[in-house]
């Protein structure tokens, strides 16, 4: 649960630090390692469930692929046939190949990145430690977390106006053009209620004395203390270690 | 001894409108007052809260003038953190009112936003969610929470914050009558315990008798009419409250429909068990017949949402010529019932039949024509731009020729008071107008079998009467009613027939008559009240019986 307790914000800045790492890279065996690397630390130490994990990774491999694919198939011809892969009877330049398993594994890692992050943060957490950490103004701080309230109110108020819609038999919407059009009647009533629940938030927060001001204490304090330096070690030695076996591989 | 809060000659016009919101509004509240704040919808209740929390007139677009002075200072002098500790409000709507995700983190905001200390905060917020009952729910999800609890912990909210006066704007309007009856405790039982000036702005009056006897009445044109004793208000001014609109305690209403003279009506079930009176159960009959041939039939539906089931193996006949009330606590599953009786939820098990005939063969429009529903908030069910294309929408669908949709639609904008906005967006009406016209397309939609989900939520007394009248008029013309309600003197008033669900089942389902029979821990345990005229007979009976024994 270790990466549970971690300071968020530099949870989020470290995880930044090595997708730009990344981004300079152009060989496939660091991100290789560094994948293999990251998704170990997110299990030994997140305690992540892995049928989860495995759904939300799932699109991103299927990206990953489909990457690989058009980088490989729209390759062009190898001039020089000693620098070339033999792939089901296809020749492909190897400097291609390359760049293309080297682009894929770039997205699972910001995939798998990104996952560790996810899992493993409390958004509220998150938005508190910004505030905190990274002077995040709370005009800002505040309005993200009211919204994140409201997003399952709206859903739940499209399903009644739907349902409202359907009772007065306005809903016999058979071609695009009719289903665009009743959106578009859904969304009048949809605007007109999120606009009025989101001014009345506005007053409520006021009338508890929110005024945007910086000078305000916290309940839920955030800091950062030594062990929160141990994950970008961690990350560190996992991304060096990466790129010298690569180096020695001769990449 | 200097009033704590002091209203001066306060004006208030929108940009918009034409007439004032309020009018020369001027009252005192001394420290540790109490005062009852009573309009109709549209008198400029919630404007003055406004003003008095500071929102306007920064926030406000329009002019306003004269002057409000809390603690000796000028309100619009007032910093905003300032502010929040002297006057703290509590607002009608409990899904708008918070920005965290849980309940102790909503109590911290405020104390956070004043700059608390960290270390003193946890007791400030184990102090405040003691003083309403919440302290066992410190650490739970604010969505997680029922209608009556989120209310409890804005006041909470509130209470953290220490204010010398304290305003509740209508804070039971979105709740049910036993949410409404705790949440009225709640603030009973803080008088005794914290002091501070309290402002209560409501449209009923029913149960905020007992907190205090001084209230201030303003009028549609948002002027004060009244500022005085409830019990002379009523002596003297009730004409003047009902021609406004404004709910007087029902026991007192029912009492003085029987015993027109008298001239203390009792204002609570209470006073009335001081002072019995003979009560005579008038029920205007119904000279409706109930068919015997079913129109709608249940087959042992049921309905599940996730892993839940929230409707078991529930079937039911409704004949045409019912007046149906479904009743039963919050989340028994009620509504859910209801959209698959309507045919917009399908279940997950059991069949409908909807006059004979299977619902998947019907076709949709078709079906439509036969069932009608009525939603909460009347907005969700508008769909055009115009009040005269909302109801003339309906008679589109059957071919009825072009002038005759006219006339008709014109006849009936005319008997809902709405012709003179028939060119308006049907968004910009008032509350009560958007019901009115909410009602009005459905009676020109013309459904043999209607169902409403509480319609009578949150209305004023005009708008309520109204909407009853109608229903009425379309069960008489031979409508089914199936209808949703917490209030059981509509039930009473209305129901041929009525249905309480509890947990997903029909616990009973028999004539209203049959169901005030039953013993009263039953109805406890189904959290039923008795509709006050039954309350009323009983308590009448009880002491004549008492005396007849005695003497």
């Amino acid at each position: 649960m270790f990466l549970q307790q971690l300071n968020p914000s530099l949870k989020a800045l470290t995880i930044m630090v090595f997708i730009i790492f990344l981004a300079t890279i152009f060989e496939p065996i660091t991100p290789l390692l560094f994948l293999i690397w990251t998704v170990l630390i997110t299990f030994l130490f997140g305690k992540v469930s892995w049928k989860k994990y495995l759904l939300y990774f799932s699109p991103f491999f299927i990206f990953a692929l489909g990457m690989l694919w058009t980088s490989i198939a729209f390759a062009d011809p190898p001039i020089n046939p000693d620098e070339a892969i033999n792939i089901l009877s296809w020749s492909l330049p190897t400097e291609n190949v390359l760049t293309a398993l080297a682009l894929a594994l770039r997205v699972l890692n910001v995939a798998a990145l990104s996952l560790l992050f996810v899992f493993t943060t409390n958004i509220v957490h998150f938005i508190l430690s910004m505030m905190q950490q990274l002077k995040l103004p709370p005009r800002i701080a505040y309005a993200v977390l009211a919204g994140y309230r409201f997003l399952p109110m709206i859903r739940d108020e499209l399903k009644i106006i739907h349902d409202a819609h359907l009772i007065r038999g306005v809903n016999q919407a058979k071609t695009p053009k009719e289903k665009m059009q009743n959106y578009k009647r859904y969304a009048i009533p949809l605007l007109a209620s999120a606009i009025r629940k989101a001014e009345r938030t506005a007053i409520a927060m006021e009338s508890k004395g929110f005024t945007g001001d910086k000078n305000r204490s916290f309940y839920r304090q955030f800091t950062i203390g030594k062990l929160d330096f141990i994950f970008p070690l961690i990350m560190l030695i996992g991304f060096a270690t990466a790129f010298f076996v690569s180096k020695q591989l001769g990449f | 001894m200097k009033p704590f809060v002091d209203v001066q000659n306060l004006t208030i016009r929108y940009e918009t409108r034409q007439e004032n919101a309020l009018s020369s509004v001027s009252f005192q509240l001394k420290f540790g007052e109490s005062l009852l704040l009573l309009g109709p919808s549209g008198s400029g209740k919630s404007t003055l809260t406004s003003c008095l929390n500071g929102l306007f007139p920064r926030e406000l677009d329009g002019e306003m003038h004269g002057k409000i002075f809390v603690d000796g200072r000028e309100n619009r002098d007032l910093l905003p953190g300032e502010r929040s500790r002297k006057v703290g409000v509590v607002f009608q709507d409990p899904e708008t009112q918070f920005c965290m995700l849980t309940v102790e983190d909503e109590v911290a905001f405020g104390l956070e936003n004043l700059g608390i200390p960290n270390e003193e905060m946890e007791l400030k917020i184990d102090a405040a969610l003691t003083l309403v009952n919440m302290l066992s729910f410190k650490k739970a999800s604010i969505s997680s929470l029922s209608g009556g609890q989120k209310q409890k912990l804005a006041l909470a909210c509130i209470l953290a914050l220490e204010p010398a006066l304290l305003i509740i704007d209508e804070p039971t309007a979105n709740l049910d009558a036993i949410a409404t009856k705790e949440f009225i405790e709640t603030i009973k039982a803080l008088r005794d315990k914290v002091t501070f000036s309290l402002i209560v702005i409501e449209h009923k009056l029913d149960g905020w008798t007992d907190i205090t006897e001084r209230c201030v009445l303003l009028n549609r044109q948002g002027e004060i009419f009244y500022d005085g004793s409830i019990r002379q208000a009523l002596r003297e001014q009730r004409q003047q409250l009902t021609r406004e609109g404004i709910w007087i305690p029902r026991v007192t209403q029912f009492v003085l429909e029987q015993h027109p003279l008298l001239s203390n009506p009792p204002l609570t079930i209470e006073e009335f068990r001081e002072n019995p009176l003979p009560i005579k159960e008038e029920r205007i009959a119904d000279h409706v017949s109930i068919s015997s041939k079913p129109l709608v039939q249940a087959r042992h539906l049921s309905w599940s949402a996730g892993n839940k089931e929230i409707v078991k193996d529930v079937s039911l006949t409704f004949h045409k010529g019912e007046f149906v009330a479904i009743v039963g606590a919050n989340g028994s599953g009620k509504t859910s019932l209801s959209r698959i009786l309507a045919g917009i939820r399908q279940p997950t098990n059991g069949s409908l039949l909807v006059k004979g005939k299977s619902l998947s063969k019907w076709k949709e429009a078709q079906l439509r024509q036969e069932i009608g529903y009525v939603f909460q908030n009347p907005e969700h069910q508008f769909i055009t731009n115009t009040v005269y294309d909302e109801v003339a929408f309906g008679l589109k669908w059957k071919d009825t020729e072009t002038i005759e949709i006219e006339k008709i639609v014109n006849d009936i904008l005319e008997s809902f008071g709405l012709l003179e906005l028939k060119n308006e967006h049907p968004f910009s009406l008032s509350q009560g107008q958007k019901r009115r016209l909410s009602v009005a397309t459905m009676i020109v939609d013309d459904q043999s079998f209607l169902l409403l989900d509480e319609p009578t939520f949150g209305q004023d007394s005009h708008t309520n009467t109204e909407l009853m009248g109608l229903l009425k008029q379309r069960h008489q013309t031979g409508a089914t009613i199936v209808m949703i309600t917490h209030d059981m003197d509509i039930v009473a008033d209305y129901a041929t027939r009525v249905i309480v669900i509890g947990d997903g089942a029909v616990l009973a389902d028999c004539s209203p008559h049959e169901l005030w029979k039953m013993p009263i821990d039953k109805l406890m345990y189904w959290k039923l009240e008795l509709p006050i005229s039954v309350q009323l007979k009983k308590i009448y009976e009880g002491a004549a019986s008492y005396v007849s024994t005695t003497t």
